[in-house]
């Protein structure tokens, strides 16, 4: 269990010798449940990659505090692994290699990592690419190499950092039906950022909607479709319908009091 | 390639004859045919005099260049990674980048003397400064995503560096570590013609007084060769550290 308790965050930003304070988050309370799949999503610059770097534990919040299992945390830990919108593949490894990056890190040896992280490429359907490099590869299989190194540590909190907003519609939608497909099989805590209403939907259990910055939380919404969720049948049930339009309207109405 | 290789053969016999024709034509010792420096080329070989001056010359070039390597790479990533070693140093190394360092051999021999450790320093204050800067550079512009994403799996500092910001600094690295070998190799000549009169340099000013065209026609191009074989070198080096750039930049 993840508790967000009331995180603010503010930045220095310089712009010719003058400083301003920016404020990114404030007072950002947020709980989510074992193995719960929450989509946060809100306008952009409403600090949503921020807040996810703050659970993450890369950087320092100025108030509040982050709970796992009760645990205060301050910094990056082996229960969470991200998933970056860049991917952040080192260019100069194969993609088995970027994998077993993680492993690495985490003092797995030689031969463990390597039988590791083949397992993970074949979960997500790159086994026949590990000694490719990065930018062999289109930008949805580089995102599948992103996911396996996650997976790799075996995190029960997986935070994914629009993950699937470089890449094109169609290999989108793909992805989408494979993470659910993973996250039913492996059952992991997963934050999801993204600004696509669509998306958030469909994959979530709940979706948290943000305002413009400073970001608060909104509105955190149920959503009421059956698992396993066929792409098809859940793009055309009017409850989804329903539930998108209604978050158009909240995150409009955001805006709008912003202005 | 293949095309290429061929333009290369094709553009040094054009050369090559062109230089022998010349050469004949002007009957001169000014510019003596190919033929002529070839042999005078053989001559100096034979006669081992080339080769011994030569081992001396690569001996000072290989320890002056491998110096400001290894100190030019440190100081370069202890730069790039701490601002303020940066801001304490970047004035020095900003100024001398561009400065001509013949005008440090007086202060030089004066330091140490006519003997080869001049002679080194001389070719390690030509490579040592390029290396420096491209060197800061490279670890200034590792992209900060691959840094916060090997944080964010728990990597401590000396691991972040090792593991991902050396390695993505090594094309610029390399970089500065091919122009520094070409400034190498004049710090080296450089060197031997204004200190003392030994090695490849000191046979140039040798001949040179004394009109000897053709030999120093010879030792010139011996110099050439070794220039080449010299940064052929860096570049296999390069390709086993960095590869993977160069292939990037294909497609």
């Amino acid at each position: 269990m993840v508790e967000i308790q009331g995180i603010s965050k503010s930045f220095q930003k310089t712009v010719k010798d003058n400083t301003a304070e920016i404020k990114a988050l404030t007072e950002v309370s947020l709980s989510v449940r074992e193995n719960e799949f929450i989509s946060i999503i809100g306008p952009s610059g409403c600090g949503k990659t921020t807040l996810l770097k703050i659970i993450d534990g890369l950087i320092p919040h100025d108030s509040g505090q982050i709970l796992i299992n009760g645990k205060r945390i301050s910094g990056p830990g082996p229960d969470r692994a991200v998933v970056f919108q860049t991917f952040a593949l080192l260019p100069w490894r194969t993609v088995l290699a970027n994998v077993e990056f993680s492993l690495e890190l985490r003092r797995v040896s030689k031969e463990e990592r390597t039988s590791i992280a083949r397992d993970y490429l074949k979960r997500v359907g790159l086994e026949e690419f590990e000694h490719h490099y990065p930018h062999e590869l289109s930008g949805g299989m580089q995102q599948r190499a992103g996911l396996a190194r996650a997976l790799a540590v075996n995190p029960t909190i997986l935070l994914m950092d629009e993950p699937f907003g470089s890449v094109d519609a169609q290999t989108r939608q793909l992805l989408q039906e494979e993470l659910l497909e993973l996250w039913q099989r492996e059952r992991k805590t997963v934050i999801f950022i993204t600004h696509s209403m669509d998306e958030a939907v469909y994959l979530a259990d709940r979706v948290v909607v943000m305002t413009p910055r400073p970001g608060r939380v909104a509105e955190i919404l149920d959503v009421p479709l059956p698992r396993p969720r066929i792409p098809d049948v859940v793009r055309r049930d009017p409850k989804f319908v329903e539930l998108t339009n209604y978050i158009w309207d909240s995150l409009k109405k955001a805006m709008e009091n912003h202005h | 390639m293949k095309h290429r290789l061929g333009v290369n053969i094709l553009s040094i016999v054009t050369f090559a004859l062109l230089w022998e024709i010349a050469g004949r034509m002007m009957d001169t010792t000014l510019i003596p045919p190919l033929s002529k420096i070839a042999s005078a080329w053989l001559r100096l070989l034979m006669n081992g005099k080339l080769l011994e001056n030569l081992a001396m010359s690569l001996w000072t070039l290989a320890a002056g260049f491998l110096l400001a390597v290894a100190l030019g790479v440190i100081i370069g990533v202890l730069m790039g990674r701490f601002s303020q070693v940066e801001h304490f140093l970047d004035l020095y190394i900003n100024a001398l980048m561009s400065a001509p360092m013949t005008a440090f051999v007086p202060l030089l021999i004066m330091w140490f003397g006519l003997g080869v450790q001049s002679r080194i320093a001389v070719v390690f204050l030509f490579a040592f400064f390029v290396i420096v800067i491209n060197t800061m550079t490279g670890v200034k512009q590792v992209d900060r995503i691959f840094v916060e994403m090997a944080r964010s799996f728990g990597a401590k500092e000396l691991e972040v560096f090792f593991k991902v910001v050396l390695p993505a600094a090594m094309p610029a690295i390399m970089a500065g570590v091919s122009i520094g070998m070409g400034r190498a190799v004049k710090g080296m000549v450089t060197a031997e013609m204004l200190l003392t009169l030994t090695g490849v340099g000191g046979m140039i000013m040798q001949y040179g007084s004394a009109f000897a065209t053709d030999a120093l026609f010879a030792v010139i191009l011996t110099i050439l060769m070794v220039a080449m074989i010299a940064m052929q070198l860096v570049k296999i080096v390069d390709r086993r550290l960095t590869g993977w750039k160069a292939e990037i930049a294909i497609e």
